[in-house]
């Protein structure tokens, strides 16, 4: 899947706003979630927190990391990593690529 | 916006309660019909002091009544919150996903933290810092950590935060009620919305508020403030002298039209009450403002009985805790914190119509006048802090107020709506603590059933 898969236009996500992509969609386990930085970056990470069932895309975005709106585990943004506790495992990253305007997904490529 | 939440599930008496069950003992009613002479025009001052009456106050005045929550200009989007008292009772004031504007407990239904300690903000969910229950716009419990660790009776659905059954607005002003079948807030009001629209209905865009909402302590119970906004014009030369002085240019004397001023007073039937002069002159409002605003306009909308009335100048409560200043765009809640003590929250109103220079010009005037530092305020505090530092005193205590001033004065005068007495007149402090009165003595819809 080289070309990816176009999944959202970049307008549609404000900075430091998220959004969620079907897994019927993607082929992939979880919901991927659409997530992009203060700075304008977009990145993808598996939609669910690994602590409890939250949903990463309704999350604060910002500086380089995802708090789950729930209780407040952080990810990194670009390798899924978790960075805050109550969470203790990270969630998958995804790769993802802006082409004219469009967001295309690879879903389970590494960044 | 405007919303109604409908009445909700009422999580106070349906929640899950097991065996527990609450001793009558816990909630024992006085009988304070010996302690409110309405009609002689006497008060017996443990009203102020004591804290029985106090903890019947919470459950019988504040429990019912509809109280005052937040302005809707402080909601724009769904998750943004502002937190507040009802009574002592903390409540988180939120738009939901719907836009509809809901009030909750803020209090975890697991050990009882609040789930939103900021001020005010934009959230997705309320969740508690102790061990992480979480909680959404609509107050369903989302997320229990550890969930397996729970009984297979354990429902989220029993769980989710105790929703105020009742949130109205009423020109922009949002009210809620623990009262799941409560009067309407209009006929709750009756003719005390005449009066507030002298403040609220300037033009058809309404009012906003400015900025955040002022916070201060003082000692002193919360009805000697409630009750002073109802009645009270009596104070203003004594209290207000050196602010009045201030105000006057140097060398000259006070003005006649403030110092003899005329009025009336309005007495309402649910212990509101509002006073103002009526003299054309006596004009009390910023000078930016004053110029900025199109009388001839006012008149044609708000009637010549209201522009030279409350527009001019005054004051009110809506039973029992909020009150304004329609002139200077004040509007607070005096929040009940045992029965020594309040806390003063003071929002700034503007007509939404007002270009940012008026706009400017009204919030700096209200800052002057009736901030926390204000040069009127801070009179009003110190008197109604001398007059509780001292009332413990055991014979203090039993010697009566006096509020006999305009006894058996009110009437229908034929301008204003509903009864009024004289500008200088305890008639409207009759009037709140005679509604104190029947509130206190009533069983409120909490102790209609035996709690299950």
């Amino acid at each position: 899947m080289t070309e990816g898969i176009r999944v959202a236009s970049l307008d549609d996500i404000p900075k430091g706003e998220g959004v969620a992509i079907a897994r019927e969609l993607t082929g992939t386990a979880d919901d991927i979630a659409l997530l992009r930085d203060d700075d304008g970056t977009v990145w993808a990470l598996d939609n669910t927190c690994t602590h409890e069932d939250a949903a990463l895309a309704d999350g604060w975005v910002e500086g380089g990391f995802v708090e789950c709106p729930l209780h407040s585990s952080r990810f990194c943004l670009k390798d899924g990593e978790v960075q805050g506790l109550p969470a203790t495992r990270g969630v998958c990253p995804h790769r993802v690529e802006i082409r004219d305007g469009g967001v295309y997904l690879f879903p389970n490529e590494t960044p | 916006m405007t919303a109604t939440a409908g009445p909700a599930a009422d999580r106070v008496t349906a929640t899950p309660r097991g065996a527990l069950r609450r001793p009558a003992e816990l909630a024992r009613d006085l009988d304070v019909s010996g302690l409110v002479d309405a009609e002689g025009g006497l008060l017996d001052r443990a009203v102020f002091t004591d804290g029985s009456l106090y903890r019947q106050e919470l459950r019988r005045v504040f429990a019912p009544s509809w109280l005052f929550l937040a302005h809707t200009d402080q909601f724009h989007k769904p998750g943004d919150f502002f937190t507040t008292y009802m009574g002592e009772d903390p409540v988180i004031v939120t738009m939901d996903r719907g836009r509809t504007v809901r009030a909750y407990l803020n209090s975890c239904r697991h050990r009882g933290a609040r789930v939103c300690r900021a001020d005010s903000g934009a959230t997705r969910n309320f969740t508690c810092t102790y061990h992480g229950w979480s909680y959404d716009l609509a107050g369903e419990l989302v997320s229990v950590p550890n969930r397996d660790g729970y009984p297979g009776s354990f429902r989220t659905g029993d769980w989710g935060l105790v929703e105020v059954p009742q949130v109205a607005s009423y020109r922009g002003l949002i009210f809620g009620t623990w009262n799941p079948e409560p009067v309407p807030l209009t006929e709750y009001l009756g003719d005390m919305a005449w009066y507030l629209d002298a403040m609220l209905d300037h033009d058809p865009d309404g009012t906003v508020v400015v900025g955040g909402v002022h916070k201060w302590t003082l000692d002193g119970n919360w009805k000697l403030a409630a009750e002073q906004f109802a009645t009270d014009w009596y104070h203003v030369n004594m209290s207000h002298a050196s602010a009045l002085m201030l105000l006057t240019p140097e060398g000259r004397r006070p003005r006649d039209e403030i110092v003899h001023r005329t009025g009336r007073q309005y007495v309402g039937d649910n212990g509101h009450g509002a006073g103002f002069p009526v003299h054309p002159k006596n004009r009390f409002d910023e000078r930016a403002v004053h110029d900025w605003t199109d009388y001839a306009a006012l008149r044609a909308r708000l009637g010549d009985a209201r522009v030279e009335g409350p527009l001019t100048n005054g004051h009110a409560t809506v039973f029992p805790n909020f009150s304004y200043l329609p002139v200077n765009g004040s509007i607070r809640v005096w929040h009940p914190k045992g029965p020594d003590r309040m806390e003063v929250w003071a929002w700034t109103l503007v007509d939404r119509s007002m270009p940012p220079e008026v706009r400017e010009a009204q919030r700096l005037y209200n800052l002057r006048t009736f901030g926390p530092s204000g040069i009127f305020e801070q009179d009003d505090g110190e008197n109604w802090s001398e007059v509780q530092a001292i009332s413990h005193g055991f014979i203090t205590n039993q010697v009566p107020l006096n509020y006999q001033m305009g006894l058996g004065s009110e009437r229908h005068d034929g301008t204003y709506p509903g009864r009024t007495s004289e500008l200088y007149s305890d008639a409207a402090g009759r009037g709140f603590y005679a509604h104190w009165r029947e509130l206190m003595n009533t069983p409120a819809w909490h102790e209609q059933e035996p709690t299950r």
